[in-house]
């Protein structure tokens, strides 16, 4: 008999392998992962969060993440389920997450500056060093990029493009 | 026997949800003929985005209601009579696919929608309180955006300032449409957290900021008590239309997946 522990290093990883469909990062490096809970009769509970509402890869993540862990020995069965609270912020993605991403000309806002106020973009529109030639002359080009989670900056000295995640601030309510 | 789609929209809590559902539904649906057509890349790309928001955003509600009161969130979505509908009309006038009644329209409803958002946070149900937040994050987006390009377009060329003071006209006798009770008893329901007189003012005083940095102006009177309009289920004939062609496959086929 394995114990809860043992079961749960084998679920996690499994989740380490399973990519983001939209980003060179695993799900776990992106902070998807909110909770991974073993009941007593192998069922698996798996808490993840969107990073955005309308991100057309929940699905897929959802049934990947189903499919492999259910594929597990000690797995019983397997139920995935989102949550909004706490909120996806990109301060979630780590280490891994953040040098996969700069090899493929992804930046990520540094984890920790504080939010300007309840309901307020911090999209960053200038000066983010560039993940090609490391020049600060680089701008905003547009705040919507290929996927909902990206602005598209550009760099006014190697004029190449490059993105970056959106960092948004938890909106309404009393904060 | 009770009926789960008579318990929702006799919920004055749930109508809110509904029509701040509903009007994401029909503008994120009007927005999506533009995918492929916006005049520049850039606004392509950001167009199709927040109309792909818009939809999402039209979904979390729809499930939410769906969890609350035991529904499938797309027969919420389309499987209700036009009647039923409580979107303001401002979403479906046609915009004859000029740029410019577009970009006013989203514009008039994003700063609607975000101090709503803010007020559905403030509801005590979790649920509602963590889906509002989220989406409320994300429509500070198109607020950032839309402000942006009305106020480079307030400054730019005289066709610039032409076209977009000509759309402002078109559709802010549509806006006021927004701000309409889908029923008398809520004028006087405090449980209605919007209170719709002071949800105006605010809405007034942030859209006006905007026109006065842009050099536009607009007037939008809040209806009285006795204008009925989309909010209370009377709908203007382009919500027919328009209703009509969304909901065409699923009546055509109505198991149809993809």
């Amino acid at each position: 008999m394995v114990s809860d522990n043992q079961h749960i290093d084998a679920v996690h990883a499994v989740l380490k392998g399973i990519p983001d469909p939209e980003l060179p990062c695993s799900i776990v490096e992106l902070g998807l992962v909110e909770e991974v809970r073993v009941e007593e009769d192998g069922r698996v509970h798996i808490v993840l969060l969107p990073t955005f509402s309308g991100c057309p890869a929940l699905d897929m993540i959802g049934k990947d993440v189903q499919q492999k862990v259910s594929a597990l020995d000690c797995v019983s069965n397997c139920i995935v389920e989102w949550t909004f609270e706490p909120a996806w912020t990109t301060d979630r993605i780590n280490e891994e997450g953040r040098a996969s991403l700069a090899r493929h000309g992804v930046t990520v806002p540094p984890p920790g500056e504080p939010f300007t106020g309840p309901s307020t973009t911090t999209l960053r529109t200038s000066a983010i060093p560039c993940p090609w030639c490391g020049s600060t002359n680089t701008r905003l080009d547009s705040p919507f990029g290929p996927t909902r989670c990206r602005t598209i900056q550009y760099c006014d000295d190697c004029q190449n493009t490059f993105e970056d995640m959106k960092r948004l601030a938890p909106g309404g309510g009393d904060d | 026997m009770t009926n789960p789609m008579n318990n929702l929209l006799n919920d004055l809590e749930a109508i809110l949800v509904l029509e701040m559902a509903d009007d994401k539904l029909f503008l994120g649906h009007m927005q999506s003929d533009w995918t492929g057509l916006g005049p520049i890349l850039e606004e392509d790309i950001a167009s199709s985005s927040m109309a792909q928001d818009d939809l999402s955003h039209a979904l979390v509600l729809y499930e939410y209601l769906g969890n609350r009161f035991g529904l499938d969130p797309d027969v919420i979505a389309y499987e209700r009579e036009p009647g039923q509908y409580l979107c303001c009309d401002l979403m479906t006038v046609p915009d004859e696919f000029n740029w410019a009644t577009s970009l006013v329209r989203r514009w008039l409803f994003t700063h609607y929608a975000a101090p709503v958002l803010d007020r559905l946070a403030l509801f005590e149900d979790k649920e509602l309180v963590e889906r509002a937040r989220k989406l409320r994050a994300e429509e500070a987006l198109h607020v950032e955006y839309l402000d942006d390009w009305m106020r480079r377009l307030g400054s730019g060329s005289d066709e610039a300032c032409d076209r977009i003071q000509k759309a402002i006209g078109l559709l802010s006798t549509h806006a006021g449409m927004l701000f309409e009770l889908p029923g008398r008893e809520l004028e006087t329901d405090e449980s209605f957290c919007c209170g719709r007189s002071e949800l105006f003012e605010e809405w007034v005083g942030n859209t006006n900021g905007v026109l006065e940095q842009a050099g536009l102006t607009m007037q939008v009177e809040l209806p009285d008590m006795e204008t009925v309009g989309g909010r209370s289920g009377v709908h203007a004939d382009h919500f027919t239309a328009t209703h009509a062609e969304m909901g065409a496959v699923r009546s055509a086929d109505p198991g149809a997946a993809w």
